[in-house]
């Protein structure tokens, strides 16, 4: 099916959900997406009245994981009385899977939201098509059968989505969130099997450890450190993050070299078998910084070492937060 | 008053000519960024760029900003003040709302007491030489805070892009000072002049985004605790872009680095943000401003009423950085014309 009839049928599925679940009292309020006011963006939005559905929209921009919205970092959703709203959440595969490790970590109550599953057919990569279009106002994007248009005061230019794509999403196995009975609405995958070849990172995997830390160093330079990456990722969520301690402080916060990289190399040690490849953190940064290959690095050890994948079973251990005596260790031991 | 004519290709001899005396900071593109450096080859400079995605405040107001070093030798102490403050700069082709900015920059660095002499220093030794914006983005709103986009009051050099040429117009007596060294400059024909005017007309009538900030203060001051504020900060996530890139914020930590055993060590000025949690957190642990409610409300009430309130002018130039950089498209326009549509609260009722 072309992508903007998917688009259609996606949307319907939301607001029909939405409505259903507002009208019948199922929940409080919906988090879900709405048109954004600039060319390439699109809005998280909060409804609580079913006539509003309408508002809810489905493009290939809607890039925010709104699970982000549902951790301590982010104050909670309450009502007047101050009593924790129920909430439905639409839900693409990672925003499904961020939930769910969410819960795993104990930091969310599956039993008090509502995840809107669907079947979500891929992000477009707004910093790429950014870099093509050059020193040029965008005016408009829209997606047209398997292709991206976009256009601007004197040009129209066509990208095909495929490619256009987030890396990430390319390579997503989990398009609809994972399904849990009772929680879950909509369109959902029941016991998804992963199989990852992580052929996507091979060429970096093939790099020597100098090429590897060239690319990094490469990658960072740009760096602001105004965290848009933290702040937009689901699994940042900690009230005092590491490197705002200042009791001491534990790590320098210049935007020196080395201060930049243990920033980012600390953060991404956190991630490990917590990433859930949603890509919110590279489509936040204003800088335009790709963290892709970061993360399905991540996830290549995650999966390689402890066959873990995040965000797919309620009940599973973090690989971080349990010890098994079988857990392999041949790369925190030193050989020679 | 006299207008001069650079030819496209006369750049290069332009930044030869000029970097013996100055540090010549111009836009390039730096990986996907238009950002301000100081150059050393005048190839790289990209001067039909629509706005640079870091602000040229940068220049005055780096990232990491070195205060002072220290060394402790045996009991003296050894201060070492930042070099390069007495070094001339030039900035090259930086956009009218940037070039307004510095007057806020400057302003608020200027208050009271505590002036601080550094970015006085820079601003006080750096030459602008600025170019109009023929294309301004629709994100733009320069002319609904007091500027547009062939605004040259700030500029001590400005250009016009005419297309194979760039028509030169001294501003400032430094300015005009400069063009008279650079002799070489032709003389602009009337036809130059009349094209440069009615290029700054398209550009003026292209802006699609007015904003009306008349008496903006008086709404916002007295409706602190308006609900308005819960809805506009519903879906901040609190990440800063909006802060950190833009051309008026001032906000900044002092951190110093100690070398252990040493006896050495540097105090360094960073960007902060108010949007930021950490921003306002007590020893205590207590935060006055723990929530996005607080931080948003915070970033429009500075911008849009204590400005006006404690310097008689806004704390928005109309870049529209924030606005096009929100992951979450938190658009400072619908924001503001939400405040607009606030009732003024009735006269309260005095009971006797
Ligand atoms: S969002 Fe980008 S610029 Fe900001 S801290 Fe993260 S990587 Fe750095
Ligand atoms: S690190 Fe980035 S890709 Fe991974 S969960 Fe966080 S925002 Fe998503
Ligand atoms: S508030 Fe926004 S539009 Fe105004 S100067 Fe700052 S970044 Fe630019
Ligand atoms: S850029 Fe947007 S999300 Fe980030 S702090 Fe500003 S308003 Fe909030």
């Amino acid at each position: 099916m072309v992508i903007e009839n998917e688009n259609k049928e996606i949307e319907q599925l939301i607001r029909d959900l939405a409505g259903k679940l507002l009208e019948e009292k199922q929940v409080d309020v919906i988090i879900g997406y709405t048109e954004g006011t600039v060319p390439l963006s699109s809005s998280p939005i909060v409804i609580d009245k079913a006539e509003d559905v309408d508002k809810l929209i489905w493009n290939n921009l809607c890039y925010i994981n709104l699970a982000k919205y549902l951790v301590p970092r982010i104050p909670t959703l309450m009502n007047e009385e101050g009593q924790k709203l129920k909430v439905g959440i639409v839900s693409k595969g990672c925003v499904g899977r961020a939930l769910i490790h969410l819960s795993v970590e104990h930091q969310l109550d599956l039993e008090s939201i509502k995840i809107i599953g669907i079947p979500c057919n891929g992000i477009i990569n707004r910093k790429k098509i950014e870099d093509e279009i050059g020193e040029r106002e965008i005016f408009d994007i829209s997606v047209s059968g398997d292709n991206i248009i976009v256009k601007g005061r004197d040009f129209e230019k066509v990208f095909p989505f495929n490619e256009y794509m987030n890396e990430l999403c390319k390579v997503c196995q989990v398009k609809s969130p994972p399904f849990l009975e009772d929680i879950c609405v909509g369109e959902c995958l029941e016991n998804p099997v992963i199989e990852d070849d992580f052929s996507d990172i091979a060429e970096f995997d093939s790099k020597t450890t100098e090429e590897k830390w060239e690319y990094i160093k490469s990658l960072l330079e740009t760096c602001t450190r105004c965290y848009a990456c933290r702040e937009a990722c689901p699994m940042c969520y900690c009230n005092l993050c590491f490197v705002d301690q200042n009791q001491p402080v534990w790590f320098g916060k210049t935007t020196g070299y080395s201060d930049i990289f243990v920033f980012h190399l600390v953060r991404a040690m956190h991630m490990a078998g917590r990433c859930v490849g949603c890509g919110a953190c590279s489509s936040a940064c204003p800088m335009g910084i790709d963290l892709n290959l970061i993360n399905r690095s991540l996830e290549k050890i995650a999966k390689e070492r402890f066959n873990f994948t995040t965000g797919i079973d309620p009940r599973s251990l973090p690989p971080m937060m349990a010890y098994d005596i079988e857990d392999k260790e041949e790369f925190m031991m030193e050989e020679d | 008053m006299e207008y001069k004519i650079l030819k496209k290709d006369q750049i290069i001899k332009l930044y030869n000519d000029l970097t013996k005396d100055y540090n010549f900071f111009a836009p390039i593109k730096e990986k996907r960024n238009i950002v301000f450096r100081k150059i050393t080859n005048p190839e790289e400079i990209v001067l039909d760029y629509l706005n640079s995605k870091v602000p040229p405040k940068e220049i005055l107001f780096p990232e990491k900003d070195i205060l002072f070093e220290y060394k402790i030798n045996d009991n003296e102490i050894e201060l070492e003040e930042p070099k390069n403050l007495n070094e001339q700069n030039i900035i090259f082709g930086i956009r009218p709302c940037d070039a307004h900015s510095f007057v806020l920059l400057v302003n608020f660095f200027s208050q009271g007491d505590f002036k601080d002499e550094i970015i006085i220093n820079r601003r006080k030794n750096t030459i602008l030489i600025g170019i109009g914006c023929n294309t301004p983005k629709s994100t733009c709103f320069c002319t609904s805070v007091e500027g547009n986009p062939f605004q040259k009051d700030y500029m001590d050099v400005f250009l016009v892009d005419l297309q194979n040429e760039y028509l030169v117009e001294g501003i400032s007596d430094k300015g005009k000072d400069l063009i008279k060294k650079l002799s070489w400059l032709a003389d602009a024909k009337e036809m130059d002049i009349e094209k440069a005017q009615e290029l700054k007309k398209q550009a003026e009538e292209s802006i699609t985004t007015k904003l009306d900030l008349k008496d903006i203060d008086k709404i916002l001051d007295p409706n602190f605790d308006h609900p308005i504020w819960k809805e506009v900060s519903e879906t901040c996530i609190g990440c800063g872009t909006c802060s950190f890139l833009c051309p008026t914020c001032t906000c900044f930590d002092v951190i110093d680095e100690n070398v252990p055993n040493k006896n050495r060590g540097r105090r360094i000025r960073i960007w902060d943000t108010c949007q930021s949690c950490l921003y306002t957190l007590h020893t205590s642990g207590h935060n006055p401003r723990n929530s996005c409610i607080q931080r948003v409300r915070n970033r429009i009430l500075h911008k849009f009423c204590y400005y006006p309130e404690n310097y008689g002018m806004l704390g928005c130039v109309g870049c529209g950085r924030c606005v096009q950089l929100c992951p979450v498209n938190n658009d400072l326009r619908t924001i503001i014309e939400k405040i607009k549509k606030i009732e003024p609260k009735r006269e309260e009722k005095v009971s006797a």
